[in-house]
Order: C-alpha cells, then sequence, then structure tokens
C-alpha cells in the first residue's frame, strides 16, 4: 500500500475551490484557500496520471493516464470544508494509450487513443456505443477531442509534426495544420477567443487563428458545420523557450506555455512574450491549468506550485523622482523616506507622505565619500576620507525628519572605508589596515576598539557586524577574507581566507553563535563561532544560489535574500526554492536600496517590496504587492532528476519526524524531512560539481556523518546535526572534505591557457559507489569503488584526508562496494559490470600489496545491487540482484581465507523484467525492486540441502526508474519501505500471517 | 565541454569515430552477432528505422562476408532521409505503411528477408511510461511490417526499453518466434534501460494473415502474464559481447593499453535536419 508519492506531477486541475494534482495513480486534493491537502485518493492501477476532466455540469471528474480511467465524484458544499471523495467508476483498461477523452452526456464519454480512434462509451453500462478509427494512424504524441453539439472534434498531433482535425462525423479530415518541424507535445482550443494553440519539439508554440470562409457569422462554433466553413491559419509563431515545449493553457487575456526549460512564458494573444518565469528548479514542467485568477502547474521536481495570473501583467507601481540635483547615494530610512547624497555635498531627506525634502550641507573637504545606513535604518553616517562624520538621525514619532546629531572630525588619517556593525557602532578602516570602531557619546564620538586587518592587496572592508553582547566584531574585506575580533584584542581571533572571491562579502549578518555572509560569488556561507575554543570556531557550510551577485538577507530568518543577476535584481526564497521577485534595474553597481513591509488595516495586511535605485540622475521606486506576483508551493519542490541514492535516519530531537539524505542526476545532496503528517519539506540542499551516486552515513562526533560521491571523482564528508529551534528542527551541517580525486580542473589543466593547452589523458572518473568503516572513534576509512575500474581507499583522521591507496584489480568498471563485519574481520565486497564479485580483506593494516582473497561471477551482467547476511563465523550469504534481472543467493564458505567457495547458490530470474537495482535482507525476509517498478518480498531459508526462497507478494510501485529501497520501518505485520528513483514513494510491504 | 570530453566518457562513441562506424550502436549488432551468430547463412536483410545507418554498415561489412557473389541486398527504410550507404538500398518510408512492405519485397525481387533488424527509438520525453509506450508501438509496427517481409524460420532482431510493461511485449513476441531472448550487448550502458530481443525461428500462429490496417496493439494483463505476482512473461536474458571487450560504463585513457597516439577524430555523420534546426538557425541570426 502506497503512504506517500513523490514524483513527476503530469496533472493538474483548478476545480471549483480546490487544486487537484495528479502524481502517479494517485489524485492529490489541496484547498485553494489554505493550501492545504485535504484527501488523496488512488485512482488508476499503477499507471501515472495523464489528464482531469471535469464534467461542466455535474461533480464528476474523469480521470486518465496510459489505457485507464476511472471516474472521481466530489461531494463538498461552499461554505463547509467536508469534502467527500469517492471513485464512482473503478479503473477500466482501454485498448491503447489514450491522449484526450471529453464528457458526451452524464453517462458517455468520448477516448481518443495514440493510434487515433476514436471511441464512444456508456460509463454506467460499460459498453462501447461506436468507434471512428482515422486512416491517418501513425502513432500520436498528442490529442485533443472535442464534444460539438452533433458530433465529436478530433484534432491529432503526430509524430509528422502535423496537427490533422476532423470529425467522428465525417469520413476524411477537415484540416492539415502544418508548420511545425518537430512532434506536436500539445494542443489546446479555446472557441471564444477562436484560437488553437499547439507546442511543439521544435521548441516553438504557435497560435492558429479560425476564419470563417462564409459570411454566414451567425454560425455556432461548436458545430460540424462550423468547422468545416473555416479556414485555419497560423497567426503566430512564437520563440521564448529554450528547450521542448510541453503543454499550454488557454485563458482569457494570455496564452501560458510550460517546458522542459522550467520556463512558464505568459504570451498576449498577438504573440508578444510579456513575462518568462523560471520555476520548479530547472525540472521540466509537465502540466498546467489556470482559472480567472491562478495557474497551477506540476513538476518534474515534484512539486505543484500555484501563480496568480496577475503575474503575467504586474509589474508594480513605479515611480521617478529628479531633485535638481545628482545623486550619488541612495537608502531607505527606517520610515521608508529616503535619504539621498548628491554630488554637491548635500545630504536630502525626502517624506514619501508629503512630498517634501530637507537638504542638510555637509561641510566635507574631501569629494570621496562614505555613506552608510545602520542596520534599523533610523541613522544615516556620511564620512569623507579626511575624516569628516556626520550622523543623522530620523524620529520614529510624529512627522518624519532628520537630525543632525554628531558632526564631527575623526583623526584616522586617509579613510578607506566606513560601516555601520549593527545599530551603535561604526567601523572605519583606514591606511596599513588599521580598524577602529566608534560608538556615539551624547553629541560625540568616542572609540569602543582598534583591530588591526591582516596584510592583504586591497586592505580595506566591504562589511561589518557586531554580536549582540557587543564582544565580538566579524569583518570581510576587498580580499574576500573574513575575520573574526574581539574587543580588547587587536589581531583577529580567527580569520577565514579566500570566503567569497574578489569583491569581498556583501553582508555579514550574526545570530547568535552563527554568522552568515553573503558575497558576489553566487554563494552564503555558513560559519559557528565559539568564544572559549578558537577552534571550533569554524566554516559550517555552503550554500550555492543561482545568481552571481548575493547582496543581502531582508527578512529576519535569512531565508529571503536578494542580489543581482547582471541587470536584473532579484530576491529569493531559499527555503522553496524560488524567485519571488525579478526586476530589471540596471545592476547592483548603481547605488540601490529596498524594504520588504507589511501594510493594511484591520484583517487585511499585505506584503510589499520597494526597490529604489538611480539611473541616469533620476530615482526611480518600484513598489509591488507580493500576493500578484509570488507563487505558492503546494507541494514542496526536491530533486529535479532522478535520485540515485538515499538513506534515512531519526533523531532524538523528534523522533516522529524522519530524515531522508538523498543524491541525485540533478548534482544536489538534500536532506529533507517527511514528518508525522507525511508532510515532506526539503531542510538543507548541497551542490556537488556533478552527479550524487552514492552515499553513507555513518554515526560519528556525536552527530552523523553523511560521506557522498559521484561524477568529477568527487568526495564530500559533512556532518550533521539535529537541534530544536523556535519550536522547528534544523539542520546543522559542517563541511569537512570537499575532494577531487583526480584534482581541481585547476591542477589537471596546470595552469594552461585554452590555446596551449595539451589533451589530458586521464580518463573522467566517476565514483560509482562507497562504502565507509569506522575502525576507531576518530578514523573514518572509505572505499570507493570507480569507473576507472579503480578501488580506491581513503582515510580521514585528525581533520585530514587522504587517498591512501589506488588498487586495480577489476578490468571494467566497479558499480558496487559494500563493507561487512565477518568473522571479526572487515570484508569489502566489490561488484562489477560483468557480474564478478570480488572479496577483500581490508581489517589488515594497509601498505602491503591488498588483492581479493576470493572471486566469483554470480550474475552474467553488471551487478546493480547487493546485501550481505552473516550466518556463522564461516558462512556468508551474499545477494546480488543485476541487470540480468536474476536475484543470486550465493553462500560463500570461509573456512579459511585460502580455501573460500560457493557452497550453494541459487538464481531467481522470473520475479523481475528488467534491471535488479534494490536488494535488501530483512530478518528471514528478502526484498527485491527494479527497474520494473515492481516490489517483490521473499523468505529465504538454508539448510543442508540448499538455499531456497519462496515467494510470497509483489507489489508494484509509480516511481519510474527505481534505483533502490531502504527499510523505513518493521513491524509484526508489514515493512515499510522507501523505493526512490524518478521521485520517492513510501510502500507498506503486507507480511504473511505467521501461522 | 571539451573537445575530448565525449571521448573520454564513452570509449565506444570513440572507437565508433576511429572505425568509421556512423553511430556507436554498431558495436551492439556486431556484439549481438558474435552471441548468436544472426548473420549465418543471411542474404537478404531489411533495416528498420535505420538512420543515421551504423546497422546498415555493419549488415554491409558482414554479409558480404557470407557471400562472395552479389546475391547480397541489404534494404534500409527510415521515415528520414539518410545519408546515402555504398551497398545499400535505401526506401525513406513508413513502416507502418503496406506500400513500404511492398517496396521492400519488390527489392527482394519476390522473395522474402532472412533477417529483420530494427535499432528505432524514440526521441525520449522523460516520462518514462510514455517513451516505453512509444518504443513498445515502434517495435509493434516494426514487427508488423516484419510479418509481411520476413521469411519462416527467419530472425528479427529490435531495440526494446525493458520497462514496467516489457512482458506484454515479450508475449506478443512469442506468438510469432519459437525463441525468444533478451539481451544486452557489452556495448550497451549498464544504466540504460534499452536491450534487445532475438527473436529466432520465425512461426506466425496458424491463420495469421499480415495485415496493415489495424496496427498490432499489445496484449493484456491475464492469468499467465500477471501485472504483479509469480506469473508474469520473462524471456530468458544473455549478456553478449566478450567479456575482454571494452565496457561502456568503464572510463577508459586516452592512451588506450598498447597505444601511444591519441587523434581526435570528428564524427563520421552529423544529424540531418534535427527539429532543433530552426531554433537554432534564428538564435544565431539572433545574436549577431
Amino acid at each position: 500500500m502506497s503512504l506517500l508519492i513523490r514524483t513527476d506531477v503530469t496533472a493538474v486541475k483548478l476545480y471549483h475551490k480546490y487544486i487537484l494534482a495528479g502524481i502517479g495513480s494517485s489524485v492529490y486534493i489541496y484547498s485553494k484557500d489554505n493550501y492545504r491537502l485535504l484527501t488523496n485518493i488512488i485512482c488508476l492501477n499503477g499507471q501515472k496520471i495523464y489528464g482531469l476532466v471535469p464534467y461542466k455540469i455535474s461533480n464528476k471528474i474523469l480521470v486518465f493516464g496510459g489505457k485507464q480511467y476511472s471516474i472521481l465524484s466530489l461531494e463538498y458544499s461552499n461554505d463547509k470544508d467536508d469534502l467527500k471523495i469517492v471513485r464512482t467508476v473503478e479503473p477500466r483498461v482501454c485498448i491503447d494509450w489514450l491522449h484526450s477523452v471529453a464528457w458526451i452526456t452524464d453517462e458517455s464519454i468520448a477516448i481518443l487513443t495514440a493510434h487515433n480512434t476514436v471511441q464512444v462509451w456508456d460509463v454506467c453500462k460499460n459498453s462501447l456505443i461506436s468507434q471512428h478509427s482515422s486512416n491517418e494512424n501513425s502513432i500520436l504524441y498528442s490529442g485533443l477531442l472535442l464534444s460539438l453539439q452533433d458530433g465529436i472534434l478530433v484534432l491529432s498531433g503526430t509524430v509528422f509534426s502535423e496537427i490533422i482535425i476532423h470529425t467522428t462525423a465525417l469520413e476524411k479530415p477537415l484540416h492539415y495544420l502544418k508548420g511545425h518541424r518537430g512532434v506536436i507535445f500539445s494542443i489546446s482550443v479555446n472557441l471564444e477567443q477562436g484560437i488553437i494553440v499547439t507546442t511543439s519539439d521544435d521548441r516553438s508554440v504557435r497560435i492558429w487563428g479560425m476564419y470563417l470562409r462564409t459570411s454566414s457569422s451567425s454560425m455556432a462554433v461548436d458545430t460540424v458545420n462550423y468547422w468545416r466553413s473555416i479556414s485555419i491559419k497560423c497567426k503566430h509563431e512564437l520563440y521564448g523557450h529554450a528547450a521542448r515545449v510541453m503543454r499550454s493553457c488557454i485563458t482569457n487575456r494570455t496564452i501560458i506555455s510550460v517546458g522542459e526549460d522550467s520556463a512558464i512564458c505568459y504570451w498576449n494573444y498577438v504573440g508578444k512574450l510579456m513575462k518568462k518565469v523560471m520555476s520548479h528548479q530547472n525540472g521540466c514542467i509537465w502540466s498546467i491549468d489556470a482559472d480567472e485568477s491562478h495557474v497551477a502547474t506540476g513538476g518534474g521536481d515534484g512539486a505543484v506550485i500555484i501563480h496568480p495570473l496577475t503575474k503575467a501583467f504586474y509589474n508594480g507601481h513605479n515611480e521617478s523622482f529628479n531633485f535638481n540635483v545628482t545623486p550619488k547615494k541612495i537608502a531607505f530610512t527606517a520610515r521608508k523616506n529616503l535619504v539621498i547624497l548628491d554630488d554637491n555635498d548635500n545630504l536630502v531627506h525626502f517624506n514619501i507622505n508629503d512630498n517634501t525634502q530637507t537638504t542638510f550641507k555637509l561641510k566635507h573637504e574631501s569629494t570621496y565619500k562614505l555613506f552608510s545606513i545602520s542596520s534599523c535604518k533610523q541613522l544615516v553616517a556620511v564620512g569623507d576620507k579626511n575624516g569628516r562624520l556626520n550622523v543623522f538621525a530620523e524620529n520614529c514619532k510624529d512627522v518624519a525628519n532628520l537630525t543632525n546629531v554628531i558632526d564631527s572630525k575623526l583623526d584616522l588619517g586617509n579613510i578607506l572605508s566606513m560601516h555601520w556593525a549593527g545599530n551603535r557602532h561604526l567601523v572605519f578602516c583606514g591606511e596599513k589596515g588599521v580598524i577602529t570602531v566608534i560608538s556615539s557619546q551624547n553629541n560625540d564620538v568616542e572609540t569602543s576598539a582598534v583591530f588591526v586587518l591582516p596584510s592583504c592587496k586591497e586592505r580595506w572592508l566591504t562589511s561589518a557586524a557586531m554580536d549582540p553582547t557587543n564582544r565580538c566584531i566579524v569583518v570581510g574585506d576587498r580580499c574576500g577574507n573574513v575575520h573574526v575580533y574581539f574587543i580588547g584584542i587587536k589581531n583577529p581571533y580567527k580569520s577565514f581566507s579566500k570566503v567569497h572571491g574578489r569583491y569581498g562579502p556583501t553582508s555579514i549578518t550574526i545570530k547568535d553563535h552563527d554568522f552568515i555572509t553573503t558575497g558576489r560569488d553566487g554563494t552564503i556561507k555558513y560559519f559557528f563561532i565559539n568564544k572559549d575554543n578558537k577552534s571550533l570556531t569554524k566554516f559550517m557550510n555552503n550554500k550555492d544560489l543561482e545568481f552571481q551577485w548575493v547582496e543581502k538577507f531582508i527578512d529576519k530568518d535569512e531565508n529571503l535574500v536578494c542580489g543581482f543577476q547582471e541587470r536584473t535584481f532579484i530576491i529569493y526564497d531559499i527555503k522553496n526554492h524560488n524567485r519571488l521577485l525579478e526586476v530589471i534595474c540596471g545592476g547592483g553597481h548603481r547605488s540601490w536600496d529596498v524594504v520588504r513591509y507589511v501594510d493594511g488595516a484591520g484583517n487585511d495586511y499585505k506584503e510589499y517590496i520597494k526597490l529604489v535605485y538611480i539611473k541616469n540622475t533620476d530615482i526611480h521606486s518600484r513598489l509591488f504587492q507580493m500576493s500578484k506576483i509570488s507563487s505558492q508551493n503546494i507541494t514542496n519542490s526536491s530533486h529535479s532528476k532522478e535520485i540515485n541514492c538515499l538513506k534515512t535516519f531519526k533523531s532524538e530531537v523528534d523522533p516522529l519526524v524522519t530524515f531522508y539524505v538523498t543524491g541525485g542526476e540533478d548534482t544536489t545532496l538534500r536532506i529533507s524531512t517527511i514528518n508525522a503528517n507525511l508532510e515532506f519539506q526539503d531542510e538543507v540542499v548541497y551542490k556537488h560539481l556533478s552527479n550524487v551516486r552514492t552515499l553513507k552515513l555513518t554515526e560519528f562526533r556525536n552527530g552523523i556523518l553523511v560521506t557522498s560521491a559521484g561524477g568529477r571523482a568527487q568526495i564530500c564528508l559533512r556532518l550533521i546535526n539535529i537541534i530544536r529551534k523556535d519550536n522547528h528542527l534544523k539542520v546543522l551541517s559542517e563541511e569537512m572534505v570537499d575532494f577531487m580525486t583526480k584534482g581541481t580542473d585547476k591542477q589537471r589543466k596546470n595552469n594552461q591557457t585554452w590555446r596551449n593547452s595539451t589533451v589530458d589523458f586521464d580518463p573522467e572518473t566517476r565514483i560509482m559507489d562507497l562504502d565507509v568503516i569506522k575502525p576507531d572513534d576518530d578514523k573514518i576509512v572509505i572505499f570507493a569503488g570507480c569507473s576507472d575500474s579503480y578501488l580506491r581507499i581513503f582515510v580521514f583522521i585528525e581533520e585530514t584526508f587522504a587517498l591512501i591507496e589506488e588498487l586495480k584489480h577489476h578490468q571494467t568498471c566497479i558499480l558496487r562496494t559494500v563493507c561487512v563485519k565477518f568473522s571479526e574481520r572487515d570484508i569489502l565486497i566489490t561488484c562489477t559490470t560483468i557480474g564478478e564479485v570480488a572479496l577483500w580483506d581490508v581489517s589488515l593494516k594497509f601498505g602491503r600489496e591488498i588483492a581479493p582473497f576470493f572471486s566469483t561471477r554470480t550474475n552474467k551482467s553488471g551487478i546493480n545491487s547487493i546485501d550481505t547476511r552473516v550466518l556463522s563465523d564461516t558462512e556468508l550469504l551474499v545477494a546480488t540482484g543485476g541487470d540480468d534481472n536474476a536475484v543470486i543467493l550465493s553462500l560463500i564458505e570461509v573456512p579459511s581465507f585460502n580455501d573460500t567457495h560457493v557452497k550453494y547458490s541459487i538464481c531467481m530470474d522470473k520475479y523481475h523484467c528488467s534491471q535488479i537495482t534494490g536488494v535488501l535482507f530483512v530478518k528471514e525476509f528478502l526484498l527485491t525492486t527494479s527497474i520494473d517498478q515492481r516490489v517483490t518480498l521473499l523468505r529465504w531459508s538454508v539448510d543442508d540441502h540448499g538455499i531456497s526462497c519462496e515467494f510470497l507478494t509483489q507489489l508494484f510501485s509509480d516511481i519510474a526508474d527505481v534505483q533502490g529501497l531502504n527499510v523505513i520501518d518493521t513491524n509484526m505485520d508489514s515493512i515499510t519501505v522507501c523505493v526512490y528513483g524518478n521521485g520517492m514513494e513510501l510502500l507498506r510491504v503486507p507480511l504473511p500471517d505467521p501461522h | 565541454m571539451g573537445k575530448t570530453s565525449k571521448d573520454k566518457r564513452d570509449i565506444y562513441y570513440r572507437l565508433a569515430k576511429e572505425e568509421g562506424w556512423r553511430a556507436r550502436s554498431a558495436f551492439k549488432l556486431l556484439q549481438i552477432n558474435e552471441e548468436y551468430n544472426i548473420f549465418d547463412g543471411v542474404l537478404r536483410a531489411v533495416d528498420l528505422c535505420a538512420a543515421p545507418g551504423s546497422w546498415s554498415q555493419v549488415l554491409t561489412k558482414k554479409l558480404r562476408e557470407n557471400s562472395d557473389n552479389k546475391d547480397v541486398k541489404i534494404v534500409a527504410v527510415d521515415l528520414q532521409a539518410m545519408a546515402p550507404l555504398p551497398g545499400v538500398i535505401q526506401i525513406q518510408g513508413d513502416i507502418t505503411k503496406v506500400s513500404t512492405a511492398n517496396e521492400i519485397i519488390k527489392e527482394f525481387a519476390g522473395l522474402k528477408a532472412d533477417l529483420v533488424v530494427c535499432d528505432g527509438a524514440p526521441d525520449v520525453t522523460g516520462l518514462h511510461d510514455i517513451d516505453e509506450y512509444v518504443q513498445s508501438q515502434l517495435l509493434l509496427a516494426a514487427l508488423n511490417i516484419t510479418t509481411h517481409v520476413l521469411k519462416t524460420n527467419g530472425v528479427f532482431v529490435a531495440k526494446i526499453f525493458r520497462g514496467k510493461d516489457v512482458t506484454l511485449l515479450y508475449s506478443q513476441l512469442r506468438q510469432f518466434f519459437e525463441f525468444v531472448t533478451v539481451s544486452k550487448p557489452r556495448s550497451s550502458r549498464n544504466s540504460s534501460i534499452e536491450a534487445f530481443v532475438i527473436c529466432q525461428n520465425y512461426q506466425p500462429p496458424e491463420g495469421f494473415v499480415p495485415t496493415m490496417v489495424n496496427p498490432l496493439l499489445d496484449h493484456k494483463y491475464c492469468d499467465f502474464n500477471q501485472f504483479t505476482g509469480p506469473n508474469r512473461y520473462i524471456v530468458p536474458f544473455n549478456a553478449c559481447g566478450d567479456l575482454s571487450a571494452y565496457d561502456s560504463d568503464t572510463s577508459y585513457s586516452l592512451l588506450l593499453e598498447g597505444q601511444n597516439s591519441y587523434e581526435y577524430k570528428n564524427p563520421v555523420q552529423a544529424p540531418i535536419n534535427p527539429p532543433y534546426k530552426e531554433v537554432l538557425e534564428k538564435q544565431k541570426s539572433d545574436n549577431k
């Protein structure tokens, strides 16, 4: 029984106050008001759902996919939340694959098959009423049925790049729409607008117009006669997608197309691209639906996302100001007024509410100006190179105005940088790296600390932050280094070199014991401060964002971050992997500022984001009401491609939550949670350089060590701890090792330029699998099977990581490596693409020649899964599953290493019809799974006559491209497993009654 | 991506270029033959879905070895245009049309083929069940035209996706052939869903009349071929290709054992008229 499924969302439907999503063979129903999951129901038998078609005048929904359809009935009332859902027609299997279905009457439906046959069925009696087969029966990639008053209209998208329109009433097709250069993926029609929209493999969207050939315009559009009397021409050929265009949807104001490039394109009726939005984390968008107010999309990342339709048109509220001065710097104050520094030694305070401005003349000597606003935004500091300093404060009550609270001259020599660290301290950096921290004392300033910035090429600061106890300060310099100082000590307590590339950190945020930096290298970095132990003050981990210039956080939870991608200003929601706002403004080099606030009255509060920037001496302001543009995740997004490896753990902090560590083809490693309500959420996402093929979890130093590896021979070690913070679980992680076995690109290319580069003969190696043993508490040994047929052994001890052995025994790619403790020794088993299984004794000290003590061939082809069970000191049971659809159980007897042999073996090749990707011993049971999407439960036993294995049961999983399975839970009457591949599914496998 | 990256990633891609094959798939047919000797005594062969033509290249080379005289005839059929190959008769046509079957028989002067091969695959969408379905329909279309052109006792070799419903295809094929085995050449990657069915001894069911009017629709699950359970129709599997042959999953150095130089080679045959051609040209002109 399926408990939870997360995979491609292949159908979505906005239906009254509900959002319906077809995920695997189930329909999930969410409330459109609060986006909560209301219920889910299995609709088809082991078949993905490709369409949900409600009947206009009743509450029935036709669900179809593959060769099946079924009918749901939804009963609900408009004012109450009680939804009743029943499957009124059980899944029925049709003659062929279905591309479209349509309701004819309350009791009859029409289906269009992939061979261009239309059948009309009485759904109550389950009897065929009529059938119409077209002569054009080469395979269709898409199709659409429209129920007309006097017949059924069929639009078929063929493999020959054309759309054939015919009706079941007439033998000959009415129209051929030619023009596309690839297969047709979707056809949409809007009769009121008189248009057909098609999408194709050729990356284009085409809008076709219908034109009446006769003058009698009174003809109803839903008649065969109308379709006979029109001509259809391509009005617009639209290019906006970078890959195949999968689906389209027509609303009253816009045409929306979605594609493999994860773009949602909003077009108007004259073919202009009004907006293009990226969604679903680079996964393909498979499904779309829209009503008068919203668009829902379903993607390959497992997410259902709802977007306000206003997104297509809304560009915010724009204003521009010109103050007859040349603005140089600009910022918002706490009350959202503007302070502007001009090129003529003036500071202007502009009151947004009453449009008044106050100008302060600054009497500075130098034109080199330093400008900074405190984190509370009430204090504005303006300084010059020679030490003149003015601090202005905005009042928080009554009419907003600015007061010059400090007017002073500092004696710090040439000042190179000035930043607020919090709200009380200004951090200056002078020549020779002298950092002076000042704070206010009545109407003057006093020096509260002096530090020395270590020598570097461009020795000044780009950002600074003070911790809440005012004891510790963190600064970032122009060379990208980050330094932690304690008040009273001149030199850094701890330095981190080259954290953020050559532009230096853009912002630093201190939170309790953590601090976070952002930079123009597209990353956010997380650190931990321990005030008592320097070695525990350390870099924790890295977050890669999809835009280069990361500026700062604009919320209190450090989840919304803003920055720039070339000319575009971006606000990004880290947790939901979602771009909240994109504004083309010219880039981050000009002076700009942003505020996020909530405004409104009564119960009607709305979130706003306001951006201000200088362009051509004008000040531009852009105000966005976020509800008009922000998309909402209905189900959360995760891996956008296959999951290659998955492990789970639980934490004592909350035993009801299961943590899933997954690595995928999308080059990410994720830690996600599924709570007791089966809600899924990605907690943290890490990036590898290439795909993540394997991972292992090991208990280590009171935490969990995640060892992951994959393409580009990269191997990463991270230490994970789970804590509870503000009633939320938080994943703390520390990056311990990021190692490129074959060297980094730079090392490999040896600093050659592309002109004089020579060919590097070394193969590009993938780490296919690894296993980890912990010989003692602070030592980790990793065995990695690689695609260049080498077994590599790494050791992590005392914070150093090293490759200690490279062993060439196998001739072909190693697919699996697994360690087992057997007769008090560590035995390593390697399996290869030609079905070899080799046993190595790795418990001895390394340094001598290591070679397998036993080798055999179990499978005819590559071994993709292995599990072991120690039966006694001399007997080891090994299960291998491979590309030959066979599960082999081998009982290996090891009286001594020199005398190892296979005592018994059995081959089971009748339970799966494709590659076996998972085998797992659970007590006396053996679970196997395969690309064929079946999970088989067997019972094994060994006696004097050999091994026997009995078939118990088999389940189907909706997860395609199954890569493996893991046990989540076992009890007396069932085993709960997680099957992963193209998504993941929790399945409960029933155990036989012990009697 | 570097010029040599693909050569490093895929040994057979590189070898195909070096040995003059139009695609790496040539090795798959060669390795199938090593195991099953499908070319023994074959004079007339049909290559369905032939483009870009690597299997036709293999057929030309291997069938010539069978006979010194000019009896060998190879017909290649594809919807798409294919660059010409010496010794191969090309038909640009649809394999679902009876006219195409007749054209093939005409080329064989009324005789039937000894061997039909089909390496056709659709452009995959990424949705595995659709891809598997389309591939199975391609295979059934190939089987359908094969019933028109293949001699009794003939051999049919075709690409298959071993997905969730492949047992339906197996049971369908078994109705027409005495021996059906599924095989994976060493040159086909472990991670790939593709495999090949080798169908030997063509014996159509009694009273079977080849027709193109109705496409052969695949079977439904039934008692002897259940959707899930112990009774599923699974055919024997064989790996093919020498154990010492190159392995397509293994990363090899550009300097292979026994070689002391490496030279980059261009692909033998570039794609003709891909669907994205227009958009690429458009992008190019937009950037100018």
